[in-house]
């Protein structure tokens, strides 16, 4: 007998070219890397040289040397990795987007959660997905939290506070209306429990779905604000830091620590690393992702 | 464990040796690689694959994969040799024996996710063993791809005993050293340690194939035991486990592991893991291309 098992592997580029690629832009992924946490792994290089393209010829530059020059050298240059980076990270939103950390939060955390929350009587979990941009990471949780009130959360409270920086951002997450790119990687069975048509391209988010989320304007780096995001579980933030300079990074993943109750995680985006810019998370894996924990008092690990 | 399972192991294990045909070179060669004396080797090596044309054409072929660094095929083992250095290709040459010995048949568990794993895990500990100071890594790679090779044995020898086994892994997401241990009473650590015992394996690569779940309990070897524990676990939450998913959390910093290898490594510190991580995701695809060509059933014997 075999037993026939599939392979649970991280989400890889479905394409490559064959073309050798221009070794500066190995040079130009480090830096990415060093400068923002977020790494363009080998098979995903080409993206990052289609970015680098459409920057080059924005600027008129014709070589990737010499745009390197102006990523290190040029006056510029803050400006110019900040393009490069909305470059790179453009059309990484949908729904559904990494199904490593749905996995991982439905077999691994909540039910790690639900034994530790148990035990302190209230049965209440608070997420927040911060710099929720126009809303499509904040309705996955949302979903994902429902299809799970029937079993693990069974008689628990769930509570979504989703906020970015961008009020029109805020406005389009509020309104949940998404066309198909966006829900490229939702079900048809989802597509049906969770949205109504709204015309042939486009569908709504049902208001049921909607009522566990709290939409708001935050900017991370208002200290005082911060101070007030209390007692979370879950903190997911994908692709917001990379835009912070180092010193505004950390202090955003600072209040984020504070923020999240002894045993909580923390999550980036799913190529973005926190830089060991704060020694008192840790760093754990799951199958296909990772995230950082806030030790629990328990665990005498703090 | 029980002296009478101790004893069914060693008979089972001593009736192996008819089940598969092992390349005549394999045991010299793993004799040659127990030595750390380099000089006069080449020849040596040379000599004993030339008796073997299909071990020979697969080393090279082997050796012109992006996961072992040469751009180009090699047109012979010593120009191999030239290019990669005589242990690197000592340990390509052991990878196709090992193929070739155990080439993809029905087994309780995938050969193929069982080689995946295997060569995952080699590449890993040889990256690993790369960010150390005063490491072997070639040493590194030969403890990853025989670390586990007590499955093999349980597959073989004792099929009818692993196969619920790995059921109830698959069943309930857990390691499988757990559910062989609670089904069995014994696990591939004792049954592999059989086989580097009749294989007359060098003791440090034995400690590790008895001890990689179980570190503290290990002698002289335990950084390299240390290493491969690691690696294994980085390797199951990469996409290059068992084929099912664990559930389980890793924090590989708090691993006891961990500060047994930082005591002989300091530099260990400086290791960006999750950096380290993407890194591994980008040989994934390489490692299931190479188990094809190597232990894939149409390379059979061919």
């Amino acid at each position: 007998m075999t037993i026939v098992t599939q392979p649970v592997r991280a989400p890889v580029a479905p394409t490559k070219t064959s073309e050798p690629i221009d070794p500066v832009y190995r040079q130009i992924r480090d830096l990415v890397y060093k400068i923002s946490g977020i790494y363009k792994a080998e098979e995903k290089l080409y993206l990052l040289a289609d970015g680098c393209g459409r920057r080059m010829k924005q600027l008129a530059v014709r070589t990737p040397r010499e745009y390197w020059d102006h990523l290190t050298a040029h006056p510029g240059r803050d400006g110019e990795l900040r393009h490069l980076l909305n470059e790179v990270t453009i059309g990484e939103t949908c729904l559904f987007r990494s199904q490593p950390q749905l996995d991982a939060l439905r077999k691994v955390i909540l039910p790690e959660l639900v034994v530790q929350k148990t035990k302190q009587i209230t049965k209440r979990l608070r997420i927040w997905s911060a710099g929720c941009s126009t809303g499509e990471e904040s309705y996955t949780l949302a979903m994902t939290m429902i299809e799970e009130s029937e079993r693990l959360l069974k008689g628990w409270t769930v509570e979504i506070l989703a906020t970015d920086l961008n009020d029109h951002s805020v406005e389009t997450a509020n309104a949940g209306i998404y066309g198909d790119y966006a829900l490229r990687n939702t079900s048809d069975l989802y597509k049906r429990k969770y949205f109504t048509t709204i015309d042939e391209k486009k569908l709504q988010i049902r208001p049921e779905v909607k009522k566990l989320i709290t939409f708001s304007r935050l900017n991370l780096q208002d200290n005082s604000k911060m101070l007030f995001m209390k007692g979370m579980d879950l903190i997911f933030c994908c692709n917001v830091l990379i835009y912070f300079d180092g010193a505004s990074k950390s202090k955003v993943i600072n209040h984020f620590f504070s923020n999240l109750n002894f045993g909580g995680y923390f999550f980036l985006g799913t190529s973005e690393s926190l830089m060991k810019l704060n020694e008192q998370f840790h760093l754990i894996h799951f199958p296909g992702t990772i995230a950082y924990w806030k030790p629990s008092l328990s665990s005498g690990k703090l | 464990m029980n002296p009478s399972v101790k004893a069914t192991i060693r008979e089972r294990v001593q009736k192996i040796e008819q089940m598969p045909a092992i390349p005549a070179v394999f045991l010299p060669l793993l004799k040659l690689l127990s030595n750390s004396a380099e000089d006069a080797e080449v020849d040596e090596v040379v000599r004993l694959v030339s008796y073997d044309n299909t071990i020979a054409a697969q080393c090279l072929r082997v050796a012109s994969s992006p996961l072992y660094g040469l751009a180009q095929t090699p047109k012979s083992i010593k120009g191999a040799v030239m290019s990669l250095g005589l242990r690197r290709v000592e340990t390509i040459l052991l990878t196709c024996c090992l193929g070739q010995a155990f080439p993809v048949r029905k087994w309780v568990l995938d050969p193929e996710v069982f080689w995946r794993h295997s060569l995952g895990c080699a590449m890993v500990c040889r990256k690993f063993s790369e960010k150390l100071a005063k490491s072997d890594h070639e040493k590194a790679y030969m403890a990853g791809l025989l670390h586990d090779i007590g499955f093999m044995v349980n597959c073989l020898a004792f099929p009818n005993e692993f196969a619920p086994a790995l059921e109830r892994a698959c069943r309930d997401g857990i390691p499988l050293h757990e559910a062989e241990q609670t089904s069995m009473g014994f696990t591939h650590c004792d049954t592999g340690e059989a086989l580097a015992e009749k294989w007359k394996l060098a003791d440090d690569i034995g400690e590790v194939i008895a001890h990689h779940h179980a570190v503290e309990a290990s002698g002289k070897a335990q950084s390299l035991v240390a290493l491969v524990h690691l690696s294994d676990l980085l390797c199951r939450v990469r996409g290059l486990g068992y084929g099912y998913y664990e559930r389980h959390r890793v924090d590989l910093v708090a691993d006891p592991a961990w500060a047994i290898l930082l005591k002989e490594h300091r530099e260990l510190e400086g290791v960006d893991l999750v950096r380290f991580t993407f890194e591994l995701d980008e040989t994934v695809d390489e490692i299931f291309e190479l188990v094809a060509t190597v232990f894939g059933s149409t390379t059979m014997h061919a």
